[in-house]
Parts: C-alpha cells; sequence; structure tokens
C-alpha cells in the first residue's frame, strides 16, 4: 500500500471522525447520540491503526485497539446502562435549536482551521491535516456541554473533546509516551464512571436529569 | 462552428431524451413502491397516459387568479428544459457556454418561484400554506445545493457541468475525496427535498396537514395539470442525472463515437434507474418527517455540503 | 525509596481505615497516617535542601516540589486533625452515619495521595493524570453531604474541571510536540527536566499556544476569573475540612501545574507567560472583589477570598523579578495557612448556628468568644492587615511591581486589596458583633478543634513578623529556578 493511498484513508477516516461529530451534534434522542460517539471512536480506533502500520510502531497498535476496546465497547455500553436504569425521557431538550447548533459548528470548524494553518504549515507527518479537524471535534464538543441540557449529554461531550484530542496526539506526535497514553485512557474510562455515577445522583436528588434545574447555588 | 452546432444538436438530443424518460422513471419508482407494499401496482408506463389524459380535458381557471397562475405551466416546462439543455446526460458535451451549475441552479430556483406564486394567486387557503412551507424548504435547500456542486466545482476546477463530468471521468480515483461523498450525501437529500419525496414531502397525498407541493398545484386542472405534472417528473429525472453525472459521472461518453454514446445511454439508464430504486425503498420505509423536524434535516444537509467544501481546503 | 513510602502511606491509611469497625479506631488510623505522611514528608524535604534534587524513575523533586510537599502535609495534618471534631460532632448530629463517615476518611486520604502524585512526578503526562484524579476523588468529597446543592456543586465541579484539564491535556500534546521535533520520540521527551534543560531549542509558536491552553486549563482548575465559576459553589458546599484542603492546597497544586509551563515557556518567549499570569491574576482580583461585596454565604465569601488569592499569586509570578517570584511564592504558603484558619473557624460557626447565611449569624463574639478571635484574627489576615503573613507577601508582591514600574498594575491591585479590604470586614464584623441570633445556645464547640486553629494563628503571626532562615533560603533556591535572584 503506497503513501498515497495511505493518506486517503487516513483523512477519510478523520473525515468521517468530523461527520460523526455533527451527527451527534444534530442527534435528536440520546441512542442517537451515543451511537454517534462510538461510530466516531471507531473510525477513530482504525485511523490510529492506519497511522500504526505506517510508522511500523507496535505502540501504537496497542493504544489503537485500546481505543477500540475502550471507546467503542465498553464506555458506550456503559452510557447505555446508565441511561437505561435512570429512565427518563429520552429526548435531548437542546438549549440552542438543531439547525441552529449545526451551524455555529460549521462556524466552529472554520475557526479550528484557522487556528491550525500555522501549525499544519510546519508539521512534517502524514496525518498533519488532521490537526484541523481535531480541534474542530474539540470545539464542537464543548459546544454540545455547553448547549445541552440533559447531564448525559454534557459526559459525551467531554468524551468527545477527548476523542478530538487524541486525533491531534496521533497527528501532531504520533501519539504520546506509552505510559502516558495509558494513563489517559484509564483516567478517561474513570472519568466517564465516575460522571455517570453522579448522573444516577442527580437524577436521585432532583428527579430529572436536566441540567437546568441545577440553578439553585447563586450570588 | 461545428462544434458549436454538434453541441447543439447533442444538448437538444438530451434534454428530449430525459423529457421522454421522465414518466416512465415516475412509473417505475409507483410500481416499486406498490411491490414493496403487497400491491400489483399500475403498469409503468401509466404516466404516459396520465400525462396524455390531462392535456385533453379542459382547464378550469379560478376568476381569482392572475396571468401568473396561467403563466406558470409554461415557465416551469420551459425552465426545466432549458436546465436539461445545460446538463451532460449521456455525453458530456453540452451548452456549457451557455450557463453553467449557478444558471442551473437557478432555473430551477425561477420554477419554484414562480409555482409558490400561483400557490398564492388562487387565493385558496391551501396553496398559500403550501407556498409558505415550500420557502422555507427552499431557504435551506437551495444554498445546500448550490454548495455541494460547488463543491465539485473545485475539485475539477470548473464549473461547467459538462467540464465537470468530463474531468471527473477522465480522472479517475485521483479526484475521489472525502468531499465528493459528503456532497453527494448532501445533494440527495436536496433531490429528496425538492421533489418532494418522503421524508420532506408525500406526493400522494391531499391532507392539508402534509401537502407543499400538491398544495401549489392543487389549483390546476386540464393541460396546465399536465404540464406541471411533466415538469415535475422532468426535474426529478433532471435531479437524478446532475447526481449521477456530476458526482460519479463514471462511463459517460466524452466523444463522438457510436460505441461511446451508446455506453453512456447505458450507463445513464442504469443510474437513473439505481436511483430510482433506492427513492421508492426510502419511501416505503421511512414515514415523512413532521414539518418542524424539516429544518433539521435540511440543515444536516447544508451542513454535509459545508463540510465538502470545508474539507476541501482542510484535507 | 522514601518517595515510595510517603506515596504508599496515604493508600495505605485508606486502606487500614477502610477495613475499621468504630469511630474511634478510625480517628485513629487517620490521625497516625496523616502524621506519618507529615513527618515522611518533612523529612524528604529536609533531604532536598541539604542535598539538592532527587531525580530517579519517574520522580523529579527540586526546591519547588520540597516547597509544595510541605505545604500539602502540613495543611493536610491540620485539616485532617480538625477532621476528628467536625465529623463526630455531624455524627452525634445524626447527619451521617458512621459507615459514611468511614467512607469521608478513605477519601481524604486518597485525595492526598493524588496531591502528592501531582508535585513529584517528572512527566508532564503524568503530572496531568494526578491533577485530573484530584478532580475525581475530590468530587466524591464535594458532593458527600448528598443534599440537592450538593450534588449541583458537584456536578458542576466535576464537569467544569474536566473540561478545563481537558484543555490542559491538549496543551500537553502541544508540548511535546514541541519537544519531539528537537529530541525525537521518546518517553523522556515529556519529562520536565528534559524539557526544562531544552527549553531554548523548543519551536516558540507552539509552546506559546501550548501555554495558553495550560493557562486555560489548569487555570480553571486554579479558580482564576473567567473560568472560576464552579468554585464558590465546590468550596462552600463541601465538608468544612475539605474545603479548607481545597481551597489551600489544591488550588496551589494546580497552580503549581501552571508554574512548570511557566518556567520553560519564560525561556523560549520571555514576557508571554508573565503577561498573561498578570492579566488573569488582576481580572481574578476585579471578579473576587466584585462577589466578595454581594457575598450572602460565609463559605462563598471564603471561596472569592481564595480567587482573590490566587489571583494575587498568579500577579505575583506575573510582575517577576526577585521580589515579585519571592512574594508569590511566600503567599501561596501563607494564603493556605490563613484560608485553613478561616475554614476552620467557618466550620465552628457552620456547625454551631446550622447556617450558611451571613444575615442569620450574628454576636458570634458572645455565643463564641474563642472561636470569635480567631475568626476576626483571620479575618484581618486573610485581607492582608499586618502584623500578620499575608501582609508581608503582598507587601513583597507590590513592591516587585513598583521596582518593575508597572505603575498601573501596581495601582490597581492595591485598589482591590482595599475594596476587598473593606467589603470583607464588613460582612465579618456584621457576623461576629451585634445582638447574638435567638435560639443558639452560648459555648464553644468541641475544643479539640482549637489545636489546629491555634497552630496556625500562631504561625500565621510569627511569619508576619519575620521569616525562618530555612524557608528564606528555600524560597530563594526556588526562585532562582525562575532565573532571579535577590
Amino acid at each position: 500500500m503506497n503513501d498515497i493511498f495511505l493518506t486517503d484513508v487516513i483523512n477519510g477516516l478523520a473525515a468521517l471522525i468530523l461527520l460523526f461529530a455533527f451527527v451527534l451534534v444534530a442527534g435528536v434522542r440520546m441512542g442517537q447520540i451515543i451511537r454517534a460517539y462510538t461510530l466516531g471512536s471507531l473510525a477513530l480506533g482504525l485511523l490510529a491503526a492506519a497511522v500504526a502500520y505506517y510508522t511500523k510502531a507496535d505502540h501504537i497498535y496497542v493504544v489503537a485497539v485500546l481505543t477500540i476496546v475502550l471507546k467503542v465497547i465498553v464506555i458506550p455500553k456503559f452510557l447505555n446502562y446508565t441511561v437505561d436504569r435512570i429512565k427518563v425521557k429520552k429526548e435531548v431538550e437542546p438549549l440552542v435549536s438543531i439547525p441552529g447548533s449545526l451551524l455555529i459548528c460549521g462556524g466552529l470548524t472554520f475557526i479550528a482551521y484557522y487556528i491550525a494553518s500555522p501549525i499544519i504549515a510546519q508539521g512534517s507527518s502524514i496525518t498533519k491535516n488532521c490537526l484541523a479537524i481535531s480541534i474542530a471535534v474539540v470545539f464542537i464538543g464543548f459546544f454540545v456541554i455547553i448547549a445541552r441540557r440533559k447531564a448525559m449529554t454534557e459526559i459525551v461531550g467531554l468524551l468527545m473533546m477527548e476523542n478530538g484530542l487524541f486525533l491531534a496526539a496521533i497527528s501532531l506526535t504520533y501519539g504520546m509516551p506509552m505510559i502516558v497514553e495509558i494513563g489517559v485512557f484509564f483516567d478517561v474510562l474513570v472519568a466517564a464512571i465516575i460522571m455517570g455515577i453522579f448522573a444516577f445522583k442527580i437524577n436521585h436528588t432532583f428527579e430529572t436529569l436536566d441540567t437546568t434545574f441545577m440553578r439553585r447555588l447563586r450570588d | 462552428m461545428d462544434q458549436i452546432y454538434t453541441d447543439i444538436v447533442l444538448s437538444v438530443l438530451q434534454a428530449l431524451f430525459l423529457l421522454a424518460i421522465a414518466p416512465l422513471v415516475t412509473g417505475i419508482i409507483r410500481k416499486i413502491k406498490a411491490h414493496m407494499q403487497q400491491r400489483k401496482g399500475a403498469s409503468i408506463f401509466q404516466p404516459y397516459r396520465d400525462i396524455a389524459k390531462y392535456f385533453h380535458k379542459d382547464s378550469v381557471v379560478s376568476s381569482e387568479t392572475s396571468w401568473i397562475f396561467s403563466i406558470t405551466p409554461y415557465i416551469s416546462m420551459a425552465a426545466v428544459l432549458i436546465a436539461a439543455l445545460l446538463v451532460p446526460v449521456f455525453v458530456t458535451r453540452t451548452l456549457g457556454f451557455v450557463g453553467d451549475l449557478i444558471v442551473v441552479v437557478y432555473l430551477l430556483g425561477t420554477v419554484r418561484f414562480f409555482t409558490a406564486l400561483a400557490g398564492l394567486d388562487a387565493g385558496s387557503a391551501f396553496g398559500g400554506m403550501a407556498s409558505s412551507r415550500e420557502m422555507m424548504v427552499s431557504s435551506i435547500v437551495e444554498p445546500t445545493m448550490l454548495l455541494s456542486i460547488f463543491a465539485m466545482g473545485l475539485i475539477t476546477g470548473t464549473t461547467s457541468l459538462g467540464s465537470i463530468a468530463s474531468a471527473l471521468s477522465v480522472s479517475g480515483i485521483d479526484l475521489v475525496r472525502p468531499a465528493l461523498f459528503l456532497a453527494s450525501a448532501a445533494f440527495f437529500i436536496s433531490t429528496i427535498a425538492e421533489n418532494a419525496r418522503v421524508p420532506v414531502d408525500n406526493p400522494t397525498t391531499h391532507l392539508e396537514l402534509t401537502m407543499i407541493h400538491e398544495g401549489m398545484i392543487l389549483e390546476y386542472s386540464g393541460k396546465k395539470l399536465g404540464l406541471m405534472e411533466l415538469s415535475s417528473m422532468t426535474r426529478l429525472v433532471l435531479y437524478f442525472t446532475i447526481l449521477s453525472n456530476v458526482f460519479f459521472p463514471w462511463g459517460i461518453a466524452n466523444d463522438l463515437s457510436v460505441l461511446s454514446i451508446g455506453a453512456g445511454l447505458v450507463a445513464i439508464l442504469v443510474k437513473v434507474m439505481f436511483l430510482a430504486l433506492i427513492i421508492a425503498i426510502i419511501e416505503s420505509s421511512i414515514s415523512k418527517l413532521r414539518l418542524f423536524r424539516l429544518p433539521n434535516l435540511l440543515t444536516v444537509s447544508f451542513t454535509l455540503a459545508l463540510l465538502a467544501v470545508m474539507s476541501f481546503y482542510i484535507l | 525509596m522514601m518517595l515510595e513510602i510517603m506515596i504508599a502511606i496515604p493508600l495505605v491509611t485508606a486502606l487500614l481505615v477502610f477495613i475499621t469497625r468504630s469511630r474511634r479506631q478510625m480517628e485513629l488510623v487517620s490521625t497516625a497516617g496523616i502524621v506519618a505522611l507529615f513527618a515522611v514528608a518533612c523529612y524528604i524535604v529536609y533531604d532536598v535542601i541539604a542535598d539538592g534534587n532527587i531525580e530517579y524513575s519517574i520522580w523529579y523533586l527540586d526546591s519547588l516540589s520540597a516547597y509544595m510537599l510541605f505545604i500539602i502535609t502540613f495543611i493536610g495534618l491540620m485539616a485532617a486533625i480538625y477532621s476528628i471534631p467536625y465529623i463526630s460532632h455531624e455524627i452525634k448530629e445524626r447527619e451521617l452515619t458512621v459507615d459514611r463517615a468511614k467512607y469521608y476518611y478513605v477519601l481524604f486520604h486518597v485525595f492526598m495521595f493524588t496531591m502528592l502524585m501531582v508535585v513529584i512526578s517528572n512527566n508532564l503526562g503524568i503530572m496531568w493524570i494526578a491533577i485530573e484524579a484530584t478532580t475525581l476523588v475530590s468530587a466524591f468529597l464535594v458532593g458527600f453531604t448528598e443534599n440537592d446543592m450538593a450534588v449541583e456543586a458537584a456536578w458542576k465541579y466535576l464537569i467544569i474541571c474536566s473540561v478545563g484539564i481537558t484543555l490542559a491535556l491538549f496543551g500537553t500534546i502541544l508540548a511535546y510536540a514541541s519537544s519531539i521535533t528537537v529530541l525525537g520520540e521518546s518517553s523522556d521527551a515529556l519529562n520536565w527536566s528534559t524539557l526544562m534543560a531544552n527549553a531554548a531549542q523548543l519551536d516558540p509558536t507552539l509552546l506559546k499556544i501550548s501555554f495558553i491552553l495550560i493557562m486555560v486549563g489548569y487555570g480553571t482548575k486554579v479558580g482564576l476569573a473567567p473560568m472560576h465559576t464552579w468554585l464558590p459553589d465546590a468550596h462552600s458546599q463541601a465538608p468544612t475540612p475539605v474545603s479548607a484542603l481545597l481551597s489551600g492546597v489544591l488550588l496551589n497544586c494546580a497552580m503549581y501545574g501552571i508554574l512548570r509551563y511557566h518556567l520553560i515557556v519564560s525561556v523560549s518567549v520571555p514576557g508571554f507567560s508573565s503577561t498573561l499570569l498578570l492579566l488573569f491574576g488582576l481580572v481574578s482580583m476585579a471578579v473576587a472583589a466584585a462577589f466578595i461585596i454581594v457575598a450572602r454565604d460565609f463559605k462563598r465569601l471564603l471561596a472569592y477570598s481564595s480567587i482573590e488569592h490566587m489571583g494575587i499569586i498568579a500577579f505575583g509570578f506575573g510582575i517577576g523579578g526577585f521580589l515579585g517570584i519571592f512574594g508569590a511564592l511566600l503567599h501561596m504558603l501563607n494564603h493556605a495557612l490563613t484560608k485553613c484558619l478561616m475554614f476552620l473557624g467557618a466550620g465552628n460557626l457552620l456547625q454551631k448556628f446550622k447556617t450558611r447565611d451571613i444575615s442569620q449569624i450574628r454576636g458570634v463574639a458572645t455565643l463564641m468568644p474563642i472561636t470569635a478571635v480567631l475568626f476576626i484574627a483571620g479575618a484581618l489576615a486573610i485581607t492582608g492587615s499586618p502584623p500578620f503573613s499575608i501582609f508581608l507577601s503582598e507587601v513583597t508582591i507590590m513592591t516587585g511591581g513598583l521596582s518593575s514600574a508597572n505603575y498601573l498594575a501596581v495601582g490597581i491591585y492595591i485598589l482591590l486589596l482595599a475594596v476587598i479590604f473593606a467589603a470583607f470586614m464588613y460582612h465579618v464584623s456584621k457576623m461576629m458583633f451585634g445582638e447574638p441570633t435567638e435560639g443558639v445556645t452560648k459555648g464553644e464547640l468541641e475544643r479539640s478543634r482549637f489545636l489546629p486553629m491555634g497552630t496556625l494563628l500562631v504561625m500565621i503571626l510569627v511569619m508576619g513578623v519575620f521569616i525562618p532562615t530555612q524557608l528564606h533560603d528555600l524560597l530563594v533556591k526556588i526562585a532562582s529556578l525562575f532565573q532571579v535572584f535577590p
């Protein structure tokens, strides 16, 4: 497989990651959102595997496999389990309407590209183009946290920001030192679990996952 | 000079070809839907007979209407035919020097403009309601269409549809990029939206709650109705053709030899039939979206088109 | 060897607490654990002062780390000792069960462990993981009482700080990217010592963007405005000893994270990181001043005061020069001591009056005279009055600013300090004097509370008058890391 084809594959997967990020923003039900996150993580894992193939570095293969196991299987299973246990309405109730959110995310992607251009110009790796997409995914994840009411979507937004970061790490530096990568993975897993526990507590205390009810603490 | 003559002849031939197979395509879609609903359905040539029937009947025109009502069917048919002249069907030679993709999009926009006015013209509630819904849909669809074809124009470096088709079919795999898939997905959703297909609009309903396109042509009868029906069928095939030949043009004829033209004809027929099959399957499997959910779907397609243009620069 | 023992101690303590049965046993194990931790930490600090940096495998301790280690373990000791009467009071009032209290002690020691990990690791990635771990563990502590306001505070804390830390991860990645272009890919490339050694060769653009992300990201955990919105909620809803830990220690740990990057970036792009620190510092002080004026809940009042002091520390580092850096470093210790004292006093008030509302607390001087004295002293200290230690560090920073001709910045600094002094003392004096609130019995709560509070008061009085030589030498040594000399 020559380099051009590999670059195409990587670019195609990166475009898919961005696409699924938008699908997540356009999601109206929890199930759609979790599915969009799962598919985006799958594309991310495959991209990591492609990079591993190119650099012939074993530790990136490990990282790719970890991504797929954790983010495609374990975490979505856990999220779905939490959503089932909590038994709240499955609608997402956006604070910003869906067409508006999509347009704002389009704008954020522009900004991400603008920010990434000076770094892209200097880079030399096969994946430098993915940097703009990774920054865009981080922004979109941040937007999802702000613009959606349900506590569960805030968790997914945070997870998406982590995905974007992982993509940035892969595209800039072919991943970080092994021990750090593993630590970050388990961190993400534990964070997801802890947030799930808290979502539970919120539901228990407030009878709803709608975070607009949590406005009692103010000055 | 020769070149221009051949181009004119070929373009007219292509336009007439589209006109001729339009009712057939609609018939095929209806037949497939019928089969999916376990019925036998009408013959695939039924739309021809329907149109012929319309042309024989008298027109009843409300006295409240103005000249817009009378002129719209003719403008509709004419604009679609002119657009057909500019689109490569089985050969990449069109009257491209007369107009390019922007002209095509705006010709189709003219059709929509006059149809919406005609819907308002009769002063009936159904018409006005349908026209306003149509405007809401098209406010998002029009930029989407423009962006998605523009993405293709960016990739190939030209805005004439014929040249886009020939550039893509010649260079093969090299130009395949994520932008292509994103743009074609966006354009596909626009096709559904513009041609009043499920999930945007139901082409067979006359219920007030769900009409968009049907509502605008509710007042028409006789010859005028025949023209409007024929122009919408041709518009559908036109969109199919643009979708196939601008985004996936392989198979289209680049020179004038009999063999390649034959291959081009076969290719376009296959692609159009394939798209008809897909539309029929979608219509039978998905329910129509509620009106206030339409902007969600349409904005998704707009974002896809936007992503297509952006990914051209980012990736 | 000692390092591994030191970080094992809190984990072992947590485990032991978990298997205890009674309240007495819990308290004994917890106290023993924290005392042991403090002792070992002091030993290590002396080791570093005497023999220089400790550097092996993934650990790296220079004078800055040693200083932080001292602050963390000392405040931890004070908070843990105070926890005993506090928690047993809660159990007596039936607010907590013994099982739940056990859970508290376990989390407390695990939290100590995570904070230790932050300051002794060499690898910036591991430092990141440790900081994220502190957020995760302390979230449970913040939401400990599980009423609706505590859960809301814990959720806000969790989400906002995780978002911030994710941005900081991005900054870490960019720093790594800049380093591997010089050093090639290796696990050493994220070590702070390696980065510092090669700082001049690292790519300035990448480092600048990296520092901005680190500033915003870790700055969220420090409580700098405008990323501070979680802080008043979390610090006021947490159980009081935990609030003391959060305000006194955790904020400093996060600032330590920023400092590590500040050290690297100021070699590569001089002045950039200092300017950012100065700006964020002043903005934080201004925001804190505004909210202190309108405060209605006294624990939120203290939380905003923490924001103010973190702003002062950032301002000090931003001013730079020997006096600025020395003052900021000293302030980290002084603020930790004073804020701990204040929160412990607030704990007394809370458990006596059972409300956090300032307007419902009156006449503490009549009802709880010793607490009142300690609280007023603490209030004077925290707002920067002599003869307390905070006055010293604030004046040092001011002198540093004047000597580097940042007149406008120093002017704003002094103005804000004055405003905060007035507003804070207004609230405190309203609470302390006047007719006592109805329905509250006169008399102090458990006497053992005054042990940590008294110790802290003595320390801030003493340090307000003179700085022990060893502390002075240590601070000079740390300042030399910043390339500034007396």
